[in-house]
């Protein structure tokens, strides 16, 4: 047998791409130049069609394919493209101060992990036979503290192009969940949730560009007149 | 095949008004479209009393007593909407709100927005409610988002595009929780269910087997559906888009977004209910149920009072209906169930009256404030100023308009399934939001002359206040058999049997 016949092999290469997207996700946080955030987020979403890639190889499941197909057509190339030129025609490049500090939010990036792992370990079933259960531990995990920082970056970050990166990489952590605990959902709900992802983006870079045109500026911290 | 037609009535009508060049084609086919998808609603309910639960599709597509009632009344809303936008975006036009000067082809352009979107908003409530999939009503409740957003934006205020951005992030946030609650939900039935075929997410083959999901899983899929789907019906804490987008949107929007919307949403969170209480007993998801609908009951009781601004009260009303709504279904038993579905039933006859009178009152003084400016309306506004005054008293449930029943009912139910504390803090809460309604509504209409010119005559603005005027008084001393029997069918679907 061939070394990467070997489910174990499969299994960590799944781990260890999981650890990429984690380690690309606490990046995102800190990051302060909009382009490298977009291109992290890029890479993120390609890692994660990588990983659905090998768990479909290594649980013949076709079905996933497709969506590894549809992340890589729409995160990693279509949104990217479409967010880089929104980028060069509003001309703001750089992020201004966050709410919290860099330190401070990679700490708290750290501490959601934490929570994450404690989430996924009380999900975790050991007893349950090789499957996709067997594969969830650890990305199950990853998964949580995906969505848990990518809210947290929403919280935290003021450009509205950010709070956007932000929403999409918490979607990557649900899609994580999906392909690592159900080998994906059934088909025609993975469609219609990358249909809606794709939609959604372009909606919410329509209003980033007329935001931006109306306030002369990209900092939603502007949009407070509302209240009460 | 009723629900199929039902589904591409709303379809047709968008994409026919795409392609349409004059205003009265775009009218005609709006309105149209509107009285076609009301009529396959009421086939779909007549078929469904008759002979039960239908299905479509290899099972994708499914309609049971719930379905079918809150597809009739997304179907009246949205026929209730479309004559009165009709007189709302024209004299809109008049007044120059939709292009800067009589720009023919901008306003076209508008207009042409309005009227797609519209029926696209209302194609997503009818699959969220006909879909037996819960990963596609997952996606239709989504595209309801996304469908709305430009007609938050209609305006194109700076204002508008803040609601619009509040309603969107706010709005993805959330829904993104559902989305995990509904992988969790599938991760917990594949446990038990096994296999990969669409149907392991459907409605109807889940809830035969949901006493044996994972419970821990099911338990978490629960509180991130509650979290996301109460978003979207805009449950407190979560309910700061509300307002926003309520006050920014056209008036029919508004109108559909606080009822139709709410329902859908509400309608999603139930069929979860379903699944989670026969998982795990009725204790778990009641008091979390109960706990939400309290709190935004209880955070409608000061914005209510100190409400400034006509439309943001109708939103804070909203809110306190969606509450009431969440708490009936937490107190649970047939009589809860029973309680929140009237309810909902007689707030979607109730507000868009609301809406429309306010619509017409802000259009004509050009602003809608309850504190500076306005007082006697009702020398002015003759038909929609007291009917404003009828609409808010019958919202806040007085006697003998309907709603009073469903608020009766909903607290019997809570004094029957042992909730007494939280019943007799929902009375307090009650009674000082109509207070609060009361005294705001009573302001503006009533008082002597001010002297303003009267308003200027309208037809398509005044006859669907009138008519809904009419049937809320009606609803409120009859109540139509087959409705009842619809309305009693949806609540044995929520029931769970003990």
């Amino acid at each position: 047998m061939l070394f990467w016949q070997d489910p174990q092999f499969g299994n960590r290469m799944i781990t260890m791409m999981a650890a990429m997207v984690l380690v690309l996700q606490i990046m995102m946080v800190t990051q302060r130049w909009l382009i490298t955030s977009i291109r992290a987020f890029a890479l993120q979403s390609f890692l994660l069609a990588c990983i659905a890639n090998t768990i479909a190889y290594y649980n013949n499941a076709p079905h996933i394919y497709a969506a590894a197909v549809l992340m890589l057509l729409v995160k990693v190339i279509l949104l990217p493209v479409v967010f880089e030129r929104l980028v060069s025609r509003i001309e703001i490049r750089q992020e201004i101060e966050p709410l919290v500090n860099a330190p401070i939010s990679v700490i708290v990036a750290g501490l959601l992990t934490l929570l994450a792992y404690v989430v996924a370990e009380s999900l975790h079933r050991p007893d349950e036979p090789m499957g996709p259960a067997s594969l969830g531990h650890n990305t199950l995990a990853v998964a949580i503290a995906l969505f848990l920082i990518g809210f947290f970056m929403m919280v935290n970050r003021r450009k509205a192009l950010t709070q956007v990166l932000a929403l999409l990489s918490l979607e990557n952590g649900i899609f994580l969940a999906a392909i690592s605990l159900t080998y994906g959902m059934p088909m025609i709900v993975e469609i219609g949730i990358f249909f809606d992802v794709l939609v959604g983006a372009m909606v919410l870079a329509i209003l980033v560009f007329r935001i931006r045109e109306t306030f002369d500026s990209m900092d939603v911290s502007r949009l407070s007149r509302l209240k009460g | 095949m009723t629900i199929i037609i039902l589904l591409l009535i709303p379809l047709a009508a968008c994409g026919l008004t795409t392609v349409m060049r004059t205003r009265q084609w775009m009218e005609a086919i709006h309105l149209l479209g509107a009285a076609a998808s009301f009529g396959a609603a009421f086939m779909l309910a007549a078929e469904v009393l008759r002979q039960g639960p239908v299905s479509s599709i290899n099972g994708l597509l499914y309609a049971d007593h719930l379905s079918a009632l809150v597809a009739l009344l997304t179907a009246f809303v949205s026929l209730a909407c479309a004559p009165y936008a009709v007189g709302y975006l024209r004299r809109d036009q008049a007044l120059l709100f939709l292009a800067p000067s009589d720009d023919e082809h901008a306003v076209l352009a508008k207009l042409r927005m309005y009227y797609s979107l519209t029926q696209l908003f209302v194609f997503c409530m009818f699959l969220v409610v006909t879909s037996n999939n819960l990963g596609v009503m997952w996606i239709a409740i989504e595209g309801t988002t996304l469908a709305s957003i430009f007609l938050v934006t209609f305006y194109g205020r700076p204002t508008s595009l803040e609601a619009a951005w509040k309603y969107a992030m706010i709005g993805g946030v959330g829904l993104s929780m559902a989305l995990f609650g509904t992988v969790l939900t599938y991760y917990s039935a594949h446990l038990v269910l096994g296999g990969d075929s669409v149907s392991a997410l459907n409605w109807s083959v889940l809830v035969v087997q949901a006493s044996h999901f994972d419970k821990a899983v099911m338990r978490l899929a629960f509180i991130l559906i509650l979290l996301g789907f109460g978003t979207k019906a805009g449950l407190a804490p979560m309910h700061t888009w509300k307002p926003d987008a309520y006050n920014e949107a056209p008036v029919p929007i508004a109108a559909l977004m606080a009822t139709a919307v709410l329902n859908c949403a509400i309608y999603g969170l139930a069929r979860f209910y379903v699944l989670t209480v026969r998982c795990l007993g009725t204790a778990f998801a009641s008091n979390l149920l109960i706990l939400f609908g309290l709190l935004s009951v209880g955070v409608a009781v000061p914005f209510i009072l100190m409400q400034r601004s006509s439309r943001r009260l109708l939103a804070y009303s909203s809110i306190d209906n969606g509450g009431i709504m969440v708490l009936g279904l937490g107190f649970g038993g047939a009589l809860g169930a029973l309680a929140m579905l009237l309810h909902m039933t007689y707030h979607s006859v109730t507000k868009p009256l609301l809406f429309f009178s306010v619509g017409n009152i802000q259009q004509h003084t050009g602003n809608d404030s309850l504190r500076k400016g306005a007082r006697g309306l009702v020398h002015v506004l003759p038909i929609s100023a007291p009917m404003f005054l009828l609409g808010a008293l019958a919202v806040t449930g007085t006697p003998p308009f309907s709603m009073f029943q469903s608020e009766f009912m909903v607290l019997r139910a809570g004094f029957a399934g042992e909730h007494a504390g939280v019943s007799i803090l929902l009375v307090v809460c009650l009674v000082i939001i109509f207070c609060g309604f009361f005294n705001h509504v009573a302001q503006l209409v009533l008082g002597p002359p001010s002297g303003a010119p009267l308003e200027p005559k309208s037809r398509w603005k005044t006859y669907p206040v009138i008519g809904l005027a009419l049937l809320v008084i009606a609803l409120g001393f009859v109540m139509p058999a087959p409705l009842y029997h619809l309305v009693d069918g949806a609540a044995r679907v929520l029931a769970v049997p003990q």
